[in-house]
């Protein structure tokens, strides 16, 4: 049996002591050791640039090995997606422009107001346990760290890492991510009703709110806003007709929006909504689990109003002067809830929206928390 | 140049970077069953068993801190577990007085599967939750079975590295003398 030295032990004890060390530099976040990662960084980026052009070759060839039926198959399911949400596309899209009109009105933030950056992820993460990818943009282009990160689907993750020219970006399943998050559950069906009358953009805005007892109404007449008309596309008429719209939560009759420039005569739809009929919201707290497991959302605040939180409820940023991301984000939906005793509240399991094993190009959102702006 | 090139130091840091390069790049984006191979693992364990358990541990030390240097985690933890897993490697083969090159294998796949156990253990105890799940069985038997297979490669690249001459290798291990 082999025995050992003093100075053997010694030298196991140094590095074990070096390794405590490090440790607590790091995580008390030392500017040394930042220091000392960006020189290697930046030593080794031409070494890690070449390696991954001489290896490109092997890299697609692997990948067309192993991955070509199971991307046949996701293409055509894809296909048959794209089909199925293209109506729908368009039914949100006037949605969605009647959403920024009233969030531009009462002076909110939203997520067209912010800057953003396109990247390409570059690299995954070379390890099992952390998940995060590598983007090729960087401070050079204005991302700082804690911007969150998106694509077309929803939220991806949060900027950790910046250097000049790229970024690492940890994802929202890696188990030190958190963000607050807001939980709205959908309404089987919204009451409301839909007027169209005619007026001229230029002329007036304004805002009426009525209660009518018991239940309160708003009616909101958006006559020529305040936006930025050059934003606004030439007029621009979609037609709602036919489509089938069960899955939103305005289910008002089909009708036809139209979105016109200013000083033009145009249609002004005016949709009255029941608030007591409008979806919920609830907030808590997203954190992420790894790569095997569905992201939590935890100490749920939850409301008389809200009720129950159901499978299928959309999860949403929730924003606020502190939250690395803005409000209104899609991240996903509930797909599980387990109940707890006492007042501990649910913890709800959520289905990310975004595939972040299939990511290509993603936005980083030039955002900063108001208190750290 | 030559001289500087027989230089264990700068044979290591050459190697390293290199295998670190093809850690982040292509390694990272051929993943065996959903789990990335650990090659860096694998030449730390390989550098005990070609040099032995101090020489193990100091290489892999050095490994694991070039690995640290591009990752998120907190600077060190992966070198106390790639020091670690030079360090076993050393002492399993130091059992041994024959070493065919199906044991330097087993050796590194075992060394390479304590130490992705370690990794996540290691990383609970300085704050970092969510590591330690039962996947860590599935990373730990893909990254032991890679690694055993590199094995018969990452053995002779790491006794040039640790520049460990034949007389030298064929020399019983120095534990055995003290």
């Amino acid at each position: 049996m082999p025995r050992y030295s003093v100075s053997r032990r010694r030298a196991m004890l140094i590095l074990a002591l070096t390794t405590v060390l490090l440790v607590t530099l790091d995580l008390q976040g030392n500017g040394a050791v930042s220091g000392i990662r960006r020189v290697f960084s930046t030593a080794f980026r031409p070494v890690q640039d070449a390696v991954r052009v001489v290896t490109r070759p092997v890299e697609n060839a692997w990948r067309g090995i192993t991955e070509y039926d199971e991307l046949k198959a996701e293409n055509q399911a894809l296909q048959d997606r794209v089909d199925q949400q293209e109506g729908a596309f368009i039914a949100a899209l006037a949605t969605t422009r009647d959403a920024q009109e009233l969030l531009a009105l009462n002076g909110i933030d939203n997520l067209t107001d912010i800057s953003s950056v396109t990247a390409q992820v570059i690299g995954e993460g070379p390890t099992n346990f952390s998940q995060t990818v590598e983007i090729g943009q960087g401070s050079d282009d204005g991302i700082r760290v804690g911007m969150p990160v998106v694509n077309a689907a929803g939220l991806i993750g949060k900027i950790t890492e910046v250097f000049p020219n790229r970024s690492i970006v940890m994802l929202v399943t890696d188990a030190s991510y958190s963000v607050p998050v807001q939980i709205v559950n959908l309404t089987e069906e919204v009451a409301s009703t839909t007027s169209t009358s005619t007026s001229t953009t230029s002329t007036s805005t304004s805002t009426t709110t009525s209660t009518v007892a018991p239940r309160s109404t708003t009616s909101t007449s958006v006559a020529g806003s305040p936006i930025d008309s050059s934003t606004l596309a030439p007029t621009t008429t979609i037609d709602l007709t036919g489509l089938d719209l069960s899955g939103f939560v305005t289910t008002a009759p089909p009708t036809v929006v139209t979105i016109a420039p200013p000083d033009t005569t145009r249609s002004i739809t005016t949709t009255t909504i029941d608030i007591d009929d409008l979806p919920a919201v609830e907030t808590g707290a997203l954190r992420g689990r790894g790569v095997d497991r569905a992201p939590l959302v935890e100490f749920i605040e939850q409301s008389s109003r809200f009720g129950e939180v159901r499978v299928g409820a959309v999860v949403v940023t929730a924003g606020g002067s502190q939250s690395l991301a803005p409000r209104g984000i899609v991240v996903g939906r509930v797909v599980k809830i387990v109940e707890r005793l006492g007042t501990a509240g649910a913890i709800l399991e959520v289905r990310l929206s975004a595939r972040l094993d299939t990511l290509n190009f993603v936005r980083v959102l030039l955002y900063q928390p108001t208190v750290s702006r | 140049m030559i001289e500087l090139l027989n230089r264990s130091v700068v044979r290591l840091t050459l190697v390293g970077l290199l295998v670190l390069a093809l850690q982040t790049t292509l390694v990272a984006e051929m993943s065996v069953a959903g789990v990335v191979a650990q090659i860096m693992l694998c030449l730390a364990a390989a550098s005990g068993v070609s040099g032995g358990s101090e020489r193990g541990a100091l290489a892999g030390f050095a490994l694991g801190l070039m690995f640290d240097l591009v990752l998120s985690s907190p600077l060190g933890l992966t070198a106390l577990v790639y020091g670690l897993a030079g360090f076993l490697a050393g002492y399993i083969e130091s059992l041994s007085v024959e070493h065919p090159w199906w044991l330097s294998s087993l050796v590194v796949g075992a060394s390479s599967a304590v130490a992705t156990f370690a990794h996540p253990v290691l990383a609970n105890w300085v704050g970092l939750e969510g590591w330690l799940t039962v996947r860590v069985f599935k990373i730990a038997l893909v990254v032991s079975l890679v690694n055993a297979a590199l094995a018969p490669l990452a053995v002779p690249l790491m006794r040039w590295s640790l520049a460990i001459r034949r007389m030298e290798r064929m020399a019983p291990p120095p534990e055995i003398f003290l």
